[in-house]
């Protein structure tokens, strides 16, 4: 069951990994001068995003 | 380099060698802790873990301990960390031997290590101070400079061949050697450097957040303004409704600063268990990569070792920007109504 656990917040964590690396990718091709802004933005939501995996891991038992 | 980022460089790396004996102190706390804890837990627990691990081979979760300094147990992460930190602050101290003034510099490009060195921190610097803005940049970059270059060298250093493959094992029945105790393992594949640099930023991040909602003023009257600061910070009402909204607003950012809590109260775990989990999940899929097909051990785990080096490097810049924002989201004032009004634009 735990298994089941782990891999929904997967992948819920990678559609949202995924949604923020488009939407990165059409704002760095709409306005390629805000592109350092842009990447830092995507970094860090990545990153938050990219956490929910690391709760579900060590929570699940 | 400019005077001021040439100052800056100097403070930092003379703050390298204090940060780093402060993170291996907070480091062997709670690693002795950790321990404690586990050896009440032990005994019905070593013979599942041991029979468990006989049938998969895959990395143990904790670092396995090598031998004991006193009191303290010291784990093949451990070394790695020394190994690093040691490398670093001898690297640091070649690479700034020959620094100088601005004006007595002027006709001379910096060459080798102090080249690269130079460019290291002064990106760093120049990037990190786009996020916090000039006046905490000063404050601050010592400690986010020193954080990234260490966990990027870290995470580098446990791909170099040889770590996690050489060290003490036994021989099973079948006379196969199984691998126990690699001398070496990834620095930050082990949860208790991960969680003592969450913890030594959060103790950064009350000191930096009291000084800055304080305001000016210095000793205990400083710490009881700025302690009142971040309170007011984080609950006070952000409306300029009148009347009954007045009131519906102040209940309403009440629970929210409440919430804003257990967000802030979260940080530390999900710092930790995010450096931790990449890197140990990195190492974890190296060796499941090099046992998949053992003829070609030598050739599947390559493009994993591209994306390992991609992975170290993010990750040193995730830890970096998620401390940096979460410093600036605290030290920030509402009392700037006309930078914040240019910044919304």
């Amino acid at each position: 069951m735990s298994n089941l656990h782990v891999g929904l917040a997967g992948l819920g964590s990678a559609i949202g990994v995924g949604l923020i690396g488009a939407r990165a990718a059409e704002a760095t091709g709409r306005n390629p001068g805000a592109a350092g802004a842009v990447r830092n933005v995507a970094i860090i939501f990545a990153a938050l995003a990219e956490g929910i995996i690391f709760f579900a891991i060590y929570l699940a038992k | 380099m400019k005077p001021a980022a040439l100052s800056t460089l100097r403070q930092s790396h003379r703050s390298f060698a204090a940060i780093l004996v402060l993170l291996c102190a907070v480091l062997s706390f709670v690693i002795t802790t950790a321990n404690a804890a586990e050896e009440h837990a032990a005994p019905p627990h070593a013979a599942v873990a041991a029979a468990h691990e006989a049938e998969h081979h895959g990395l143990p979760n904790a670092a396995p301990v090598l031998f004991h300094i006193g009191p303290l147990p010291v784990n093949n992460s451990m070394i790695i960390t020394w190994i690093v930190a040691l490398s670093v602050i001898v690297f640091a101290q070649i690479a700034t031997k020959r620094i100088r003034s601005a004006a007595e510099a002027a006709h001379e490009v910096p060459s080798g290590a102090q080249n690269f060195w130079e460019l290291l921190v002064e990106g760093l610097y120049n990037f990190l101070g786009e996020i916090l803005g000039p006046k905490l940049i000063k404050i601050t970059f010592w400690f986010f400079a020193t954080i990234f270059i260490f966990i990027l060298f870290t995470n580098w250093f446990g791909l170099i061949p040889g770590v996690g493959t050489v060290g003490m094992g036994h021989h099973d029945a079948q006379g196969f050697f199984h691998l126990d105790r690699p001398l070496l393992r990834g620095g930050n594949a082990d949860l208790n450097m991960t969680a003592a640099m969450a913890l030594t930023f959060f103790a950064f991040w009350i000191i930096w957040a009291v000084r800055e909602n304080a305001h000016g003023k210095t000793g205990p009257a400083g710490v009881v303004a700025g302690g009142w600061g971040i309170i007011k910070h984080l609950f006070a009402s952000k409306g300029s409704e009148t009347g009954f909204m007045k009131v519906f607003l102040i209940v309403v950012f009440f629970m929210v600063g409440l919430i804003e809590v257990v967000s802030i109260l979260f940080r530390p775990v999900s710092l930790s268990f995010r450096l931790y989990g990449n890197v140990f999940a990195g190492e974890n899929i190296l060796e499941s990569m090099q046992n998949l097909v053992p003829s070609l051990g030598w050739l599947i785990p390559v493009p994993f070792y591209f994306l390992e080096l991609l992975v170290g490097l993010v990750q040193a810049l995730v830890f970096t920007l998620l401390t940096s924002v979460f410093t600036l989201l605290i030290c920030t004032h509402e009392e700037e109504p006309g930078e914040k009004a240019h910044a919304n634009h």
